[in-house]
């Protein structure tokens, strides 16, 4: 059973924090604790997903990067009430969204390896089932190390030709680090597209499963990141087709 | 894909393997629980050997497969001493093969400290060793060449290939030892007395002083163990630093001549063949699978780094290294 699941995408705006908030509450619908860490230090973004803010953030994974305090001290139970209801947990390790943070990490670099050992030591001290990293978009070291200490990759990409040949080099890449299972994702499709002929042609053309093929929705739109998407439109086509993705990644 | 691309892409996958590797976390644990340990002092037969800082503490494993791992102070430059002796076996070996090698220096543990004096074996005009340093010395002997720079040339290329770059002699340690050497020069000019050695012995024990003070960190020493680990061919460069046929004389000798006087309590204890130097180095070669170096001055009475000693201690413990183990169950730290 994976436990470590990376989230990546080659380029920014796929919606990549969001289909890790979304799988992530998914997967603790079952009553699982979950942990989701965003490693994605220089644009952070998927606390936003759940209600947090500079205000109620005193800690964040920068603090632990810099040698300040343990990688546990910086998790926050996020748990969205129908999560709570069915006994599943949700801890969040958000990164600072304070400009002097970020400005501290592209100036001074960190140590990546300490970013590895806190994940693994999040798995251990929060007795956690799943741990889903929200990866920074692109190939950097952190990365890589996430996809290489992973169970499953998911990699979501657009129908999108930039997208295409940028995913081709993480597919490679995934490869050759020999993540036990990987998974392509593709999202925001727009309604006027066949999405079992996408389906086809990415699988086709990366040679990998496709966990799924999510079409562009006015009601995501319209949601803009103001909450997960599966547990404020439960029966949605949408969220049902992402709880099966959930399932499938971890199965 | 170009071969280019290929080799930075298997070499950006190697480094983040090794990156993500939990024996990454493993030895930088061992470095901590063995820092604090005070035990010991620096060699103090020249000053440049004394001032080192006792602190300094380099723990290094490279892979067959060339997967490297560090921690602690493993860039950091040191004399390579003793642990010369069995690279510079192994160049006299290809030069003159095994026969010849075998009537000039033997492979007799001898059970003495690493500057023993006395033990020459007149009969058989033969130092008992090649680890001990008569043995080393006459060793050195065998590395015949044009004049003493061509000698010199040969023995660093030699080391170039199993440390992958240009090595360095520090020359303040290398003059020290040369106009404070007199028990090498005294065991260099008693054994020319026997007919043991070649005449033009003080070039030979330049050359003896010139390879002890090589520079090398820790991460070379591993990169050096990692060699003979991987039947004679650096696992980073691809390149062969020695004929695979002579891997075993220079492992069978390391095994059971290395670390001195302690040389038995070790091969039963570790099992591991290994070779310290005074300069606080010890490198070990686990065969087929890695190569240990370790950087940390202080000594034991015998000459062998203290913290060196501890943490090759603890590796064979933790991952069943040693070689005549087999009850050792496979464990999930080994990085290969």
């Amino acid at each position: 059973m994976p436990k470590i699941i990376s989230i990546h995408s080659f380029r920014g705006g796929t919606g990549k924090s969001n289909m890790t908030a979304n799988i992530a509450s998914s997967l603790a619908l079952h009553g699982k604790r979950v942990g989701i860490v965003d490693t994605d230090i220089q644009s952070p973004g998927i606390h936003v997903l759940f209600g947090m803010d500079e205000e109620n953030m005193t800690r964040a994974l920068n603090d632990y990067l810099w040698g300040e305090c343990l990688i546990e001290d910086t998790a926050y139970i996020v748990t969205p009430p129908p999560v709570k209801e069915a006994g599943g947990t949700i801890y969040l390790i958000p990164s600072s969204i304070k400009p002097g943070e970020i400005a501290r990490v592209l100036r001074e670099g960190y140590d990546v390896a300490r970013l590895i050992d806190g994940i693994r030591q999040l798995v251990d001290r929060l007795k956690l089932d799943y741990l889903l990293i929200d990866t920074h978009p692109g190939l950097n070291e952190e990365t890589l190390l996430s996809i290489t200490i992973s169970d499953a990759l998911v990699v979501i990409l657009r129908p999108d030709n930039q997208d295409y040949q940028g995913t081709a080099v993480t597919v490679e890449l995934a490869r050759q680090l020999e993540v036990p299972k990987m998974f392509l994702l593709v999202n925001k499709v727009p309604a006027a597209f066949d999405r079992e002929q996408v389906r086809e042609k990415v699988a086709k053309t990366y040679n990998a499963q496709v966990a799924g093929v999510i079409q562009l929705t006015d009601e995501v739109v319209r949601l803009a990141s103001g909450g997960v998407f599966c547990l404020l439109y439960p029966d949605h086509p949408v969220a049902k087709q992402i709880r099966g993705i959930a399932d499938l990644i971890v199965a | 894909m170009p071969a280019s691309t290929r080799d930075d892409l298997a070499a950006l996958v190697k480094a983040t393997k090794a990156a993500a590797s939990p024996f990454r976390t493993y030895l930088n644990q061992l470095h901590q629980r063995f820092a604090s340990v005070k035990d010991g002092k620096p060699a103090d037969y020249i000053p440049e050997l004394a001032r080192a800082n006792p602190d300094l503490f380099g723990i290094s494993v490279v892979t067959t497969d060339g997967k490297t791992f560090n921690a602690g102070d493993t860039a950091q430059t040191f004399t390579i001493q003793s642990i010369s002796k069995p690279f510079v076996y192994g160049l006299a070996l290809e030069k003159h093969g095994r026969d010849f090698v075998n009537t000039k220096v033997g492979v007799e543990p001898t059970g003495d400290a690493f500057n023993s004096l006395i033990r020459l074996d007149e009969k058989s005009k033969r130092p008992h060793n090649p680890m001990i340093n008569a043995g080393a010395i006459a060793t050195a002997g065998l590395i015949h060449g044009a004049d003493s720079t061509d000698r010199l040339k040969q023995m660093l290329e030699m080391f170039r290939k199993y440390i992958n770059h240009e090595p360095q002699v520090d020359v303040s340690v290398f003059v020290s030892e040369k106009t404070t050497g007199h028990r090498n020069r005294a065991i260099g000019h008693l054994m020319l007395n026997f007919g043991m050695i070649d005449p033009n012995v003080d070039e030979t024990l330049d050359l003896y002083f010139q390879q002890c003070s090589i520079l090398v960190t820790s991460q070379d020493l591993a990169m050096i163990a990692a060699t003979l680990a991987n039947k004679g061919i650096n696992p980073v460069s691809g390149e062969r630093a020695i004929e695979a046929r002579y891997v075993r004389d220079i492992l069978s000798v390391m095994h059971t001549c290395g670390m001195y006087d302690y040389s038995g309590n070790w091969a039963y204890s570790v099992g591991l063949p290994a070779k310290s130097g005074v300069g606080g180095g010890i490198i070990a070669v686990v065969p087929g699978k890695l190569g240990i170096g370790i950087f940390s001055p202080p000594l034991d009475e015998r000459g062998n780094s203290v913290r060196g000693i501890k943490v090759c201690q603890a590796l064979v413990e933790d991952l069943g290294l040693h070689i005549f183990d087999c009850e050792a169950k496979a464990s999930e730290l080994m990085p290969v």
